[in-house]
């Protein structure tokens, strides 16, 4: 059986599709309580300059290695988040989106740590990492069939598509419980989520570290599958990139972001054929949906409806 | 070495002012931030250096070219990305956002196709021309940057605050149904204000290119999140306000690169902002407090 139609390009562009997802699915959850956050590319720099110290110059392994990634960016999150608390609407989006921009001047000029503009090059990449383990108890991708760049995108691919189906289904039954109806009580009607005695201020730190830890562990696993990060991966064309995922998706409900995410990410891919004039299709395919379609693909009686469901707006 | 410094400042500084008022009155009336802005100006610039570089015209109709392309470009932006969204059900207030993102990345790749990447040279026929004050020197470029952007101020004011039009307009950005209601075409209202503050950011990159000799087609991006950092500072659809912070942050970058260092010149406007914001969230001349938008 030939295994070679297997392509490490798609595959590669399938794990980005992946972590575009996850960061996704991070200003979702921020924004499920009506604060729009654009610090989310800065939360994923300071995840994946993270681990990427921490295991290119001091050997930690890498798992531990991404844990303090997510970790140091969910700390950073409680740090922004309880100042931005005083803040609303674009007066946020502005003052994240400064946020971002800082912490990549400060990885631009912070030299001796961060290797200022070049970035960091030679970080151990996921998939090399496992193959070397699996060499080492004796198997062989050849024994399968496989080339060894296809095996280590494969195995890359296999395990981001598990992450990202754990953390939707996390965030999925989070929206149902507890917490995620305090989160919508919140972003529908703040004064009265209040006044009906949920703790605003601790869910919307809450929720603001929530997606800063996302975007670390996402920028994490970014530094551990492209094995070269620089200051320029996460500059405000992320985080607008970010925004539009989960704007153009639908923001009201979790699945718009991981629509938005996946649809986006494809979209250039498609478009390869008329390279030269991509980038501009993408602005108007950008301006088209939004005019038709202003809350985004993705809504809440439009899940209804595929589930099936009939049952009129009962609100 | 200071005075000079000071005057390089103000120069800049009454740039960003200019670009900054052209965010201000887009949020003023319509509550958008118009995320195009920066592009627009991107166009401003290379139409300018089209006809004053390439054709070899002289400065004015450099001028006037930008500013016909950039009202072309502003009525377009209204007529295609805006006017649809408006009071349309399920429109948040964020569909403008991504629309006007939108229009940014097609104009900026759009300029790319034009016009190609890398620096452009800017050529104005008196870049050399200085004169001597006392004991230091002063070019006849940063003179002329400087009266047009006053003049340009000025001109804004007077119209805002002493014309019917401009009454029409303040109405039109207190409310836009009582201002309908009152038989103001609110409409072509919005149509102008768009329009002028496209206009602005046309003659804003013309300056730019003066002032650098030198612009690119990703010009557009720093200059456009600089604005948004001076509107938060001077608070939101306050025209003063964007004066004076834009003058604020031409000062302060100035003096950053001639005294500190020049790495963390672009971060100074986020680092102000961060710091208003916790003070003053909503902006130090903006009056009522910052409500969701």
């Amino acid at each position: 059986m030939s295994l070679s139609w297997i392509n490490p390009y798609y595959l590669l562009v399938s794990s980005f599709l992946l972590i575009n997802v996850l960061l996704g699915v991070s200003i979702y959850i921020t924004l499920s309580t009506g604060q729009l956050s654009l610090g989310n590319a800065g939360f994923m720099s300071i995840g994946a300059y993270t681990t990427a110290i921490l295991t290119t110059r001091h050997g930690i392994p890498m798992p531990a290695g991404i844990a303090a990634g997510t970790l140091l960016a969910a700390i950073t999150g409680i740090l922004v988040g309880i100042p931005a608390l005083r803040l609303k609407g674009v007066y946020l989006a502005i003052a994240t989106l400064g946020f971002g921009e800082v912490v990549r001047v400060l990885f631009v000029n912070w030299e001796k740590l961060t290797g200022g503009a070049v970035g960091i090059a030679a970080i151990p990449q996921m998939g090399r990492r496992i193959l070397s383990i699996f060499r080492d108890t004796g198997f062989s991708p050849e024994d399968w069939g496989l080339r060894s760049n296809q095996f280590i995108s494969l195995t890359v691919f296999f395990l981001l598509l598990a992450v990202t189906v754990l953390v939707i289904l996390f965030f999925l039954r989070l929206g149902s419980g507890r917490v995620g109806r305090a989160y919508s009580a919140i972003r529908m009607d703040e004064p009265a989520a209040e006044a009906s005695g949920i703790n605003t201020t601790y869910y919307k730190v809450l929720a603001f570290t929530q997606g800063a830890a996302l975007s670390g562990f996402a920028g994490a696993l970014f530094a551990h599958v492209t094995s070269y990060i620089s200051p320029a991966d996460f500059t405000y064309h992320r985080a607008v990139e970010i925004l539009v995922f989960a704007i153009f998706g639908g923001s009201e409900h979790l699945l718009g972001p991981v629509f938005g995410a996946m649809f986006l990410t494809a979209v250039p891919e498609l478009l390869r054929p008329v390279s030269g004039y991509r980038n501009i299709l993408y602005g108007i395919v950008l301006i088209l949906v939004i005019i038709f379609r202003p809350q985004g693909w993705i809504d809440p009686p439009l899940i209804r409806r595929l589930r099936g469901g009939r049952t009129p707006e009962s609100r | 070495m200071f005075a000079e410094q000071l005057i390089n400042g103000v120069t800049l500084g009454s740039i960003y002012a200019i670009v900054a008022l052209g965010y201000t009155l887009v949020f003023g009336v319509l509550d958008i931030i118009n995320m195009a802005h920066g592009e627009i100006f991107m166009f401003g610039a290379f139409i300018g250096m089209t006809v004053v570089t390439s054709i070899g015209a002289p400065l004015w109709a450099g001028f006037l070219g930008a500013m016909l392309a950039t009202a072309a470009l502003g009525y377009l932006l209204e007529r295609f990305a805006l006017r649809p969204l408006r009071g349309k059900s399920g429109a948040s207030a964020l569909a403008p956002l991504i629309s006007t993102i939108g229009v940014s990345i097609l104009l900026e790749n759009v300029a790319h196709k034009l016009f190609g990447a890398g620096n452009h040279l800017f050529e104005t026929p008196f870049a050399e021309i200085r004169f001597q004050v006392g004991s230091f020197t002063v070019y006849l470029v940063q003179a002329v940057i400087l009266g047009i952007a006053v003049l340009l101020m000025a001109g804004l004011s007077l119209w805002l605050y002493r014309t019917k039009a401009g009454k029409a307009l303040r109405a039109t950005a207190e409310s836009l149904e009582t201002a309908g209601i009152l038989g103001i075409d609110t409409t072509r209202m919005i149509t102008a204000t768009v329009v002028i503050a496209s206009v602005m950011g046309g003659i804003a990159g013309v300056l730019v290119g003066m002032a650098f000799n030198y612009i690119n087609n990703q010009m557009g991006l720093p200059m456009g999140l600089k604005g948004l950092a001076i509107i938060i500072f001077g608070g939101m659809g306050s025209v003063p306000g964007a004066v004076a912070g834009g003058i604020l942050l031409g000062l302060s970058e100035t003096f950053m690169v001639a005294y500190g260092s020049s790495g963390y010149r672009d971060a100074i406007a986020f680092f102000i902002i961060i710091a208003v914001l916790l003070v003053r969230p909503q902006g130090l001349f903006g009056g009522t407090a910052a409500e969701s938008r």
